[in-house]
């Protein structure tokens, strides 16, 4: 449905280029290009590092922390047994659901605008995919046994327990990590092969020609390409939407009050889709002001992903609303509680606050003056991305402190660790991201360079 | 030397690996085996011994697993009257005393260490002196019912015909005693016997509660509740208390009045009974309620008894004493043993002011922590010139003496002791003390001059007895048994209590309830981490004591849960946490005491408020109370926070009243919810409980008794606060009914051993799987610690090892060496980050197996019994095999009130509950229970 709608008003607002009109095939790559190859690190760069360096080390050191003196740092108690690294977790799955998506999706949906984005989105991918990987291990009573969830040969001749969903969600994981590198790297290649062409310094043509694998930009190779691009595509849209119902059937996969609910799986996708958009937009945002790409990243881009944001938006609160219902509807006692406790329990600050993130703020993107203002859909963006948090949390905290039985009803309270824990991570991933954008390239060169050969077949 | 064949080499290489790797690792201890084998021990199997354990002076019999010379774990001895085979937590928890690392371990003098040739050195010319000295020679004990230890003060009151022997007990219940004297003209004992009692009220008493005859006042309870198909009558429970007990938790009418008004009951009810007294000032319902009850004890006399608690005056003690000889209660009444009844600690204080006392002996009591405060005891002391402090602990009285000398634990001592109906008992050690200290007898053998062993004093006694026969044999049998046959108090006949006048009661005002602590009882088990962390029965909280307040006095202080109030009487403040309770009359207040010692040790110092520093005198109702609140909150940490049963969640206790039970229908099969599942696979037996709400008076023996036997581990206040415990079982309380006079509800809840356990599937690791005995079985090794189980658990009975509670990051100093003494080898003591949970003591089932099976034959039913099982007082918890149709279990699984908890969901737990049944009184009335 999302892409319907963003595709009636791609054709809309096709007056708007999505490359600059004067420009040319060289002028395209010189402009991603040379800020990396010639361009010596600006202050912004070091300013964000200098920011995202602490936090980054402060990730390691919370890590150490919590392996070294035990799990119980975590808020975590006899009731509230998840908390904070499994709603980190579905968050930073959910950030790096969209990047291939987007990229897979849009691909084979023909939708151009996304050239400009599908680079570094699926660089987030995967730097999100690996934050997210790390929260499960750590929140393992005994993380050093985390690789008993392999089927590997072992003394014991014991396999894992193929009906528990955390074993489905330890392959889910892998198998999407190791798809996106490959994804990544497979549309990386061209550019590598460019970067290695006009890089001036032994050292980035013998790194950059490595990696771009002997690439020469031949038809064959360019034939070859596109097929094998096209079909990993074709095969990136159902793992994407399996990895996030997986995660969704870690709680859906059980008998608790609020988890077992069939929609969760695809409104864990949705709600992934959701929060990955609000994080490119911000990041697009970024790289637009960063490197100047106003050229290149438009504001028809910007109103083509506020767009999705608001179709997924709508179907978010359309979930929550059946996930309501059907509480209602089930009429059992402690479904009906569950709802109840979320609206009016200890909670409720924190609920009301996801949905108005969630739900009703994205709304003011029904009016095009704000989906094409940078500021309001920054701002829309932020709030999405705090409210999925919270979503994923409540989801955690809302049915284990509010049980089947009363006497063991109890509030989580969140602790330093798990403070760190949250905001940490963000500035492992700004670094991941920042050393990113110094030694690739941000945007598909060889897509937009496409882009404009199309425009100017047309 | 000849050639080597290739596959030769490989053996040689490999044989010399082996050798490399087994010579790398040195071992960590040496382990020397017996070169002579002690009798009776086989390595790897315990040994049981029946001794005795004490409480508030008195006996109660116990069966004590020895495992390789350390006592491991305590369980009742069925022999034993005041025990029936059942403990309390107290006896559960007295484990943990003997291994505590805190217990004094060496002579002090000054508070400096010393040793016991000193200390014998500064005795023998003071002792010469003081037997020409006169009266200048103290004694200080608490409640003593040693036998042994009766003969000695006797005997060394011959040595020094001047010595003047005091007792101090802080809970003893004076207006009890002087309540008899005043019916009686002598204190006689009475010992009610609730098992005969139809109709039981009990006015502000706590026979229920924590106390040396809780045992048997609940097996006489649970003798008139066990609620049975076809069954005709159960007994009746009226409670008029100032606050909630557990004898009203478990009553079937419940009235909450101030201590002044019960006191007007008692006279409606005499009034009832033909006594001229003038009618008391009860409000309407008040009143209503009493002429019902007072109908209903007439309609039953010779069955229905009248019980008076500590709150009440002397003269309404006297006047029960005259209701219960017209009702002719089932009540059996006692000569008092006046011998163990010396001078009285005030006379001690005022002749320490007069300067009257040379040497105080203080033996085993900490009158400077729990003597009221109005006595001064702690100033008089140190008018002593040679204070000496025998004592478990270097205590708040011992830091005041000039000696102290350790004592030993009384597992590691010879002694007698009697039940509070006399029945007498020995005390034989598990145990060599553990550090160089002595027994009481061992130390007053001292006093008298003589070094002997505790054994032969104590066979002393009763060599000299008439009960013995062939002594040799008798003492194997006394010992054996854990009871003396034939020893019991002498009963006191052709009594005939005297209508008391009555004195005229003031007027109400906030009065300060004060009871002992369902925990730590008067405070000597302060130091027991097991106890402090015992979730109280009513209130769930652990670590302190909290102020309970009713509702409508709460509004009108503005206080809220977790507010300090100061409380002033008597000259003297306090300071604790309040908490609005259920059940609570108007204008009271309750306190435990027990709480805030000084010097109790690591674990025991600082926690709670000290309500001793309220009192006046030995009363346990402190009228003119003020409170104010100081604007601090803290509320104690607790393991339960949600006390009703809300909307849909009722189901999850049913409660009937006896007609309605009458009227339930067996259950049948049909019940069960269509299922695609084949029926679990698997032969032999199929373990289940069967858990009798009725029964279950919330006593809290089971949760200790699980610890001990399971070694979980104490996590401390902070872990708590958090919302973490490690308690296997819990016992859910649930208030029914208006809040302010609700029903309570108790509810163990264990393990349910579902056969569909919803814990298994999520498992990633397979850490949580079904043996073949239909066991939900945890297997440590193989716990990665994802806790999916306990979230998807709807019981939530799975505990998780956050911290290495047991395993590297003890609680304050759990982590002793000697701690690691008590665990019980047959459970694996759980490592961090590993879920655990209750096995239905899969070790004891093992070891019955075992038993079985050399002997070729099936487990018999009642052959396991389960530790929470075992230490039930009620009988509450029933464990069996649920394929032997004839089994215990299988037959209460078809009583009509049988229900499973959250059957709804289809897990089919093995853990099964009996609805509670009560008999209310069918009369109208406005106002019930």
């Amino acid at each position: 449905m999302s892409l319907a709608i963003s595709s009636a008003r791609g054709a809309e607002a096709a007056e708007e280029p999505l490359v600059p009109p004067a420009a040319t095939e060289a002028s395209l790559t010189a402009m991603i290009a040379d800020p990396v190859l010639k361009g010596v690190a600006g202050r912004g760069w070091w300013i964000a590092i200098a920011c995202a360096a602490p936090l980054a080390l402060i990730t390691i050191v919370a890590i150490g922390w919590l392996l070294g003196s035990g799990i119980g740092l975590l808020g975590n108690n006899t009731s509230v047994v998840w908390g904070v690294p499994i709603a980190n977790y579905v968050w930073w799955i959910g950030i790096g659901n969209a990047g291939t998506l987007i990229s897979a999706l849009l691909l084979l949906t023909r939708q151009s605008w996304r050239s400009s984005i599908n680079r570094f989105a699926e660089a987030m991918t995967l730097f999100a995919v690996s934050i997210a990987g790390l929260f499960p291990i750590l929140h393992l009573g005994r993380p050093q046994y985390f690789y008993w969830l392999a089927p590997y040969p072992n003394t014991m001749t014991l396999w894992p327990q193929w009906r528990s969903a955390l074993v489905w969600d330890f392959w889910s994981i892998i198998s999407y990590l190791l798809f996106s590198i490959v994804f990544f790297y497979v549309g990386l290649l061209p550019d590598l092969a460019t970067f290695r062409d006009r890089s001036k310094s032994n050292r980035g043509r013998l790194m950059y020609g490595a990696f771009a694998l002997g690439w020469r930009g031949s038809a064959r190779q360019w034939r070859i390409h596109n097929l094998f691009y096209t079909t990993m595509a074709g095969l990136a849209v159902p793992l994407v939407c399996s990895v996030h119902s997986i995660v969704g059937l870690d709680f859906a996969a059980s008998l608790m009050p609020g988890w077992e609910e069939t929609i969760f799986p695809p409104y864990f996708v949705v709600g992934a889709m959701f929060s990955g958009f609000a994080m490119v937009v911000l990041l697009a945002a970024a790289i637009r002001w960063g490197f100047r790409f106003q050229g290149i990243l438009t504001v028809r881009h910007f109103e083509a992903m506020a767009i999705i944001i608001l179709a997924s938006s709508l179907i978010m609160a359309l979930s929550y609303a059946t996930e309501w219902f059907s509480g209602w509807y089930s009429g059992k006692a402690a479904e009906r509680g569950e709802v109840a406790f979320a609206f009016t329990g200890s909670y409720a600050p924190l609920f009301w606050l996801q949905l108005v993130c969630n739900c009703l703020a994205p709304q003011i993107l029904w009016w095009p003056r704000m989906r094409r203002s940078l500021p309001a859909l920054i701002v829309v963006s932020l709030g999405i991305l705090v409210g999925m948090w919270l979503e994923r949390i409540l989801i955690i905290w809302n049915t284990l402190s509010n049980g089947y039985l009363p006497s063991m009803r109890r509030l989580f309270i969140p602790t330093l660790e798990d403070g760190l824990l949250v905001i940490a991570p963000l500035g492992l991933f700004a670094m991941f991201f920042l050393i990113f954008v110094r030694f690739l390239p941000a945007i598909s060169m060889h897509e937009m360079r496409q882009l404009l050969h199309e425009r100017e077949r047309s | 030397m000849s050639e080597m064949s290739r596959r030769g080499a490989l053996k040689l290489l490999a044989g010399q690996m082996a050798l490399l790797v087994a010579g790398c690792s040195k071992p960590r201890e040496e382990i020397v085996p017996y070169v002579r084998m002690p009798e009776r021990m086989v390595p790897g199997m315990p040994l049981q011994f029946a001794t005795t354990l004490e409480l508030g002076g008195y006996g109660r019999g116990v069966v004590c697993t020895s495992f390789e010379g350390r006592p491991i774990k305590v369980e009742g001895n069925p022999l034993h009257p005041a025990s029936l085979g059942a403990t309390d937590v107290f006896a559960e928890a007295a484990i943990f005393s003997l291994y505590d690392p805190d217990r004094s371990q060496s002579v002090r003098q000054s508070g400096e260490i010393s040793n016991w040739a000193a200390f014998f050195d500064a005795m023998q010319p003071l002792l010469g002196d003081l037997a020409a000295a006169g009266d200048r020679l103290r004694l200080l004990t608490g409640p003593v019912a040693s036998p042994t230890l009766i003969r000695q003060i006797k005997a060394l009151r011959q040595r020094f015909p001047q010595l003047v022997w005091h007792r101090h007990d802080p809970l003893e219940d004076q207006a009890a005693r002087e309540g008899a004297i005043m019916a009686f003209g002598r204190p006689i004992t009475s010992l009610p016997r609730l098992a005969d009692a139809e109709i039981v009220v009990s006015l502000d008493a706590d026979p229920l509660g924590a106390g040396p005859r809780q045992i048997v006042n609940a097996r006489g309870f649970a003798a008139r509740r066990r609620a049975r198909k076809g069954l005709d009558g159960i007994g009746r429970l009226y409670a008029v208390e100032s606050a909630l007990t557990l004898t009203g938790a478990n009553a079937d009418h419940r009235l909450a009045l101030p201590p002044n008004e019960i006191a007007d009951v008692a006279v409606a009810i005499s009034r009832a009974l033909g006594a001229g007294l003038p009618e008391g000032a009860l409000a309407k319902d008040a009143a209503a309620f009493a002429s019902k009850l007072a109908r209903d004890l007439l309609a039953h006399k010779g069955r229905a008894l009248v019980l008076a608690g500590p709150t009440l005056d002397p003269d309404v003690h006297a006047l029960c004493h005259w209701i219960n000889a017209q009702l002719q209660a089932p009540i059996d009444y006692l000569e008092a043993d006046e011998a163990a009844h010396p001078s009285s600690l005030t006379e001690l204080v005022r002749d320490c002011e007069a300067a009257k006392v040379d040497s105080l002996f203080v033996l085993g009591c900490n009158p400077v922590y729990d003597a009221p405060r109005d006595l001064g005891f702690a100033q008089a002391i140190r008018k002593v010139e040679l204070p000496v402090h025998f004592g478990c602990y270097f205590d708040e009285t011992a830091a005041l003496c000039e000696w102290h000398i350790p004592q030993s634990h009384i597992l590691e001592s010879w002694s007698d002791l009697e039940a509070p109906d006399g029945a007498a008992s020995l005390v034989q050690p598990l145990i060599a003390p553990l550090y160089d200290t002595r027994s009481v007898h061992e130390m007053i053998a001292t006093l008298q001059g003589r070094l002997a062993s505790g054994r032969d004093l104590v066979r002393e006694t009763w060599q000299a007895s008439a009960l013995a026969g062939d002594f040799e044999n008798w003492w194997r049998r006394a010992l054996h048994d854990g009871i003396i046959a034939g020893s019991a108090g002498k009963p006191a006949l052709s009594l005939s209590p005297q209508l008391p006048q009555l004195k005229s009661r003031g007027n109400a005002e906030l009065t300060l309830v004060l009871r002992p602590d369902p925990s730590l009882y008067d405070g000597s088990f302060a130091n027991n981490a097991w106890l402090q962390e015992l979730p109280k029965p009513l209130t769930k909280e652990v670590w302190g004591n909290s102020i309970g307040i009713g509702r409508k006095d709460a509004a009108a202080l503005g206080a809220v849960d977790g507010d300090v109030l100061r409380l002033t009487a008597n000259g003297r403040s306090l300071d604790a946490p309040v908490r609005i309770a259920s059940g609570h009359a108007p204008g009271v207040l309750t306190l435990t005491l027990g709480h805030g010692r000084t010097a109790a040790g690591g674990i025991g110092t600082g926690v709670g408020a000290n309500a001793y520093l309220l009192r006046a005198d030995a009363s346990f109702a402190i009228r003119g109370v003020v409170a104010t609140r100081t604007g601090e909150n803290r509320p104690l940490p607790s393991t339960q926070k949600q006390f009703t049963l809300d909307g849909g969640a009722a189901d999850l206790f049913p409660s009937y009243a006896l007609d309605q039970f009458r009227a339930l229908a067996e259950p049948s099969e049909k019940a069960q919810l269509p299922t695609f599942l084949s029926p679990p696979a698997g032969s032999g037996a199929r373990w289940g409980m069967v858990i009798d709400t009725s029964l279950c008076i919330g006593c809290n023996a089971c949760v200790v008794a699980c610890q001990v036997e399971n070694n979980s581990p104490v996590i401390g206040p902070e872990e708590i606060a958090v919302g973490r415990d490690m308690h296997w079982l819990r016992i859910d309380a649930y208030e029914i009914g208006p809040p302010e006079n609700p029903r309570t509800g108790f509810q163990p809840v264990p393990c349910m051993h579902c056969e569909t356990a919803p814990c298994e599937p999520v498992c990633p690791t397979g850490a949580s799987v079904h043996d073949s005995e239909g066991l939900n079985v945890q297997v440590y090794n193989r716990c990665i610690g994802t806790r999916f189980c306990e979230a998807n658990c709807p019981y939530k009975v799975r505990r998780f090892n956050f911290f290495g509670y047991a395993d590297g990051q003890e609680y304050r100093g759990l982590g002793a060496d000697v701690m690691r003494a008590h665990n019980n080898p047959d459970v694996t003591v759980r490592a961090r980050g590993v879920m655990e949970k209750c096995t239905y003591c899969v070790q004891r089932i093992s070891r019955a197996r075992h038993t079985a099976d050399k002997e070729d034959r099936l487990i018999s039913d009642g052959e396991v019994v389960t530790a929470c099982q075992s230490a039930c007082p009620t009988r509450a918890i029933n464990f069996g095999d649920l394929s032997q149709p004839e089994a215990n279990v299988s037959a209460l699984r078809k009583e009509p009130h049988h229900y499973t908890l959250l059957g709804h969901l289809d897990t089919k737990p093995r853990t099964t509950y009996l609805a509670q049944v009560r008999d209310i009184n069918p009369q109208p009335d406005g106002k019930d229970g």
